[in-house]
């Protein structure tokens, strides 16, 4: 497989994780501070640094307030990383290897793109909910219409290893930002809301309450979002997919395999007793073995020509007979 | 005026007006040509409103799968859908025999003429054709001259334009051998009226054209060059930007090999390499869809970025096949274009099937002299260009634009040409009423071992009121084209 065609579906694979992961996010933000009485600024400012985009939230807005927040996560245009550029990326980048993907798979992330890019801001502040369902449905429609369409091979791999990539990626982001308020002390209540709100952001409470406990104490809710290997949206049960991935797109033995394995290794030989900084540690310590593994990804495979897009993009543009 | 939702599309009213132009559905308002009657019956029984909700269905499936061209000009290119027009072209298999024997006949001559340019040059020794013409042409390449390609064929693709003027006589508008396109319309209109007009399918028997991209890709399997490793074909793209992308990534997909862009290639030893993840593959065959200027920037022009450093090299070296080869443009060239029947006397020695435009060159003094005194008449194009930009069409003109290419044709008089204006053929096409439209004709013409075409082409419509410009550009659209069985 060409390594720009391989970069392209991972790409598309994490680009469309990415629009799932912060419209989740900003879907249990929504539901969670409707009916409880925890501080709504931080709870919204902890939205901007999970996705890491303090300092370009910063230059644009003032407050960390729902509608700002909201605006800036789903399509403000400073933000790289807003759903709805997300999701026009994802389709540019199946646009660029249309041929390697099913037709089915293209037209549904077609469909989606004119969906949230035809969306009023304005309808959408006012039934956020039902924008949220959209991409979220969108982007699980996409992986059925993957996994029922889509030959095995490479490009199945590349778009499996992108989307599980930055799924773990998230997770773990979303923890390192939650777990140090986790330790202070609060009322049980507060504690209650701030669990069910981080297991919500990850659609993980109900499989919770079904395989964990029916009690939410704050060490086994992270435990099971980490290490918990039957669980989709746990970094090891994601880091374990990007595993077999990698695998087989190699054979075996590669440089990537080796970064992803050793995070994954760690997290699935390792037990959580409480939460202390041994967990900070242990939380940054499996970012940086994700970004490493995403580092060496792109080294292994992805050695295209980087060229300056505005230009090429003009190059591109010959009359065709 | 428009017609409500439960009345037909076709009733033989008389209301539709063939209006003095060759109709290629009716022979007169109230009467179908025969090989239209079975149509016109079907889309009487057909109400407004159930042909509407066809016509959509059609245009969502466009929009969905995202098939369509980007148009030039603005700051970002647009992207838009195609637009098509449900009524089919009807041909009968006697005309289409004709237009056949003629498109192979003329591609032949063609190819054994630009073997000729570019090695004896005999035809311009023999005083056929004035040699300033050709070696003055935009698109001749003297990197080709003495060069071989592999399997000898030039132009593997040919995208030939006909038009039918007012008698119904085919006549051939343009011959395009760079990179023409519009395959992938062709072969996207007939899936699309095969799930809408099924039935009308069953009443007439229509020749399939499915198996265009296999053709194709036999054809350029079998020019791969003779020291050639697994006789891998890649397709090479400008680029998602471009305007024709959907048709580059749909005819890979269709042929199942890989689509390229310059950046993917890699040229060692004058092997032509594409980079893959696990490592580089030799590639044979490279069907591209980049105009020569922009192949290689060792060779064409040094500020390409879309093509590979050192493709033409290996090229040279007989390593790798470039369909169509750099320097089919001269051939297309539209003041070459005048002697195409010469070339068809000249090397097959047979009287064309296929009659050209008569065509004034501005170059000629003559020739000038009649253009300048009956310029409103005339339509004026460059010699090199395509897509229908930067023409003139004398009697819609204004003063203004006439004195505009006065000026033009004595400043560079190689650069322009001139016809009659032709009144093209109409069919109806369908907006909110039936009414007629002038379409053109574009058949592929692949050349390999044999010279072959598929039974169809892309017929465009001029979609805007009266317009004689049916390139996809400039607003026209497409319908599926029947290609009778008897």
């Amino acid at each position: 497989m060409l390594s720009r065609v391989a970069e392209s579906l991972y790409w598309t694979g994490r680009y469309i994780e990415r629009a799932e992961d912060t419209s989740r996010l900003l879907h249990a933000n929504f539901h969670g501070l409707l009916d409880t009485d925890l501080d709504r600024g931080r709870a919204w400012r902890d939205l901007i640094w999970v996705v890491g985009q303090d300092e370009l939230f910063r230059e644009h807005f003032s407050d960390y307030t729902a509608p700002a927040v909201t605006e800036f996560l789903l399509w403000h245009p400073a933000n790289p990383d807003a759903v709805t550029s997300c999701i026009a990326r994802a389709r540019e980048n199946a646009r660029g290897v249309r041929e390697q993907v099913s037709s089915e798979m293209w037209e549904h992330l077609n469909r989606l793109h004119l969906l949230v890019s035809n969306r009023r801001p304005a309808a959408v502040l006012a039934s956020p909910h039902d924008f949220f369902v959209r991409v979220r449905e969108g982007s699980h429609a996409f992986q059925g219409v993957m996994k029922a369409t889509q030959p095995r091979g490479e490009a199945y791999e590349f778009l499996e290893l992108g989307g599980h990539l930055e799924r773990a990626d998230t997770t773990a982001r979303l923890l390192s930002v939650k777990v140090p308020g986790l330790r202070a002390e609060e009322p049980a209540a507060v504690v209650g809301a701030r669990l069910t709100s981080l297991l919500k952001s990850c659609g993980a409470f109900e499989a919770y309450r079904r395989m964990e406990s029916d009690e939410l104490r704050a060490e086994r809710v992270v435990s099971f979002l980490l290490l918990e290997r039957r669980l989709p949206r746990a970094v090891c049960f994601c880091l374990e997919l990007c595993l077999s991935a990698i695998r087989a797109i190699s054979g075996g033995g590669a440089r990537p395999e080796r970064a992803i394995g050793r995070v994954f290794a760690e997290l699935a030989f390792t037990e959580l007793y409480g939460l202390d900084e041994s967990t900070d540690l242990l939380l940054a310590r499996v970012r940086h073995g994700i970004s490493d593994a995403a580092d060496e990804i792109a080294s292994s495979y992805f050695t295209t020509r980087v060229i300056p897009p505005g230009p090429y993009a003009a190059a591109q543009h010959q009359q065709q007979q | 005026m428009t017609t409500s939702a439960n009345e037909p599309v076709v009733s033989l009213d008389g209301r539709y007006d063939t209006g003095g132009f060759y109709d290629e559905m009716f022979e007169a308002p109230d009467r179908p040509r025969p090989h239209y009657r079975v149509l016109a019956d079907w889309l009487g029984t057909l109400s407004v409103e159930a042909f509407e909700e066809r016509r959509h269905a059609v245009d969502v499936s466009f929009l969905n799968q995202g098939i369509g061209f980007t148009v030039y000009g603005q700051e970002e290119g647009i992207e838009r859908i195609f637009p098509f027009d449900l009524i089919p072209r009807v041909i009968p298999r006697e005309e289409w025999d004709r237009l056949e024997r003629g498109l192979v006949q003329r591609v032949r001559a063609l190819n054994l003429f630009l073997h000729d340019v570019y090695h004896e040059q005999r035809i311009l020794s023999d005083g056929r054709i004035p040699a300033e013409l050709v070696f003055g042409a935009k698109h001749f390449r003297r990197e080709m001259i003495g060069l071989e390609p592999p399997g000898g064929t030039y132009a593997h693709v040919a995208g030939v334009d006909i038009v039918r003027d007012e008698h119904g006589e085919y006549l051939v508008l343009e011959d395009n051998l760079r990179v023409p396109s519009g395959a992938s319309y062709m072969l996207e209109n007939r899936a699309a009226m095969k799930r809408e007009f099924a039935p009308l399918f069953e009443r007439y028997g229509v020749l399939g054209i499915d198996q265009y991209p296999q053709e194709l890709l036999a054809a350029l399997r079998a020019v791969a060059p003779p020291a050639a490793g697994l006789g891998t074909v890649v397709l090479l793209t400008p680029g998602v930007q471009n305007s024709a992308y959907f048709e580059h990534s749909f005819l890979a997909r269709q042929m199942g090999i890989e689509l390229v862009e310059g950046r993917d290639l890699l040229c060692h030893d004058d092997v032509v390499y594409m980079r893959t993840t696990q490592g580089l593959q030799r590639v044979d065959v490279v069907y591209r869809r980049v105009d020569d200027d922009f192949l290689d920037p060792l060779v064409f022009r040094s500020d390409s970025l879309l093509g590979a450093p050192g493709l033409f090299n290996a090229y040279r070296a007989g390593n790798v096949t470039l369909a169509n080869a750099p320097g089919t443009g001269v051939a297309d060239d539209k003041a070459v274009y005048r002697y195409v029947p010469e070339m068809i006397a000249y090397y097959l020695d047979e009287e064309p099937v296929l009659r050209n435009v008569p065509t004034y060159l501005a170059a000629d003094e003559s020739d000038r002299a009649y253009i300048l005194d009956h310029l409103a008449e005339l339509v004026v194009k460059t010699v090199d260009g395509s897509g229908g930009y930067g023409m003139l069409i004398g009697p819609a003109a204004s003063r203004k634009e006439l004195d505009e290419f006065r000026g033009r044709i004595v400043a560079e008089p190689r650069e322009l040409i001139a016809q009659p204006t032709i009144a093209l053929s109409r069919m109806p096409i369908y907006v909110e009423e039936l009414r007629p439209a002038h379409v053109d004709l574009r058949p592929f013409v692949l050349s390999s071992r044999l010279t072959s075409v598929v039974p169809g082409a892309l017929t465009r419509a001029a979609l805007r009121d009266g317009s004689l410009v049916v390139n996809s550009s400039q607003g026209g659209g497409s319908k599926d084209t029947w290609v009778l069985r008897t």
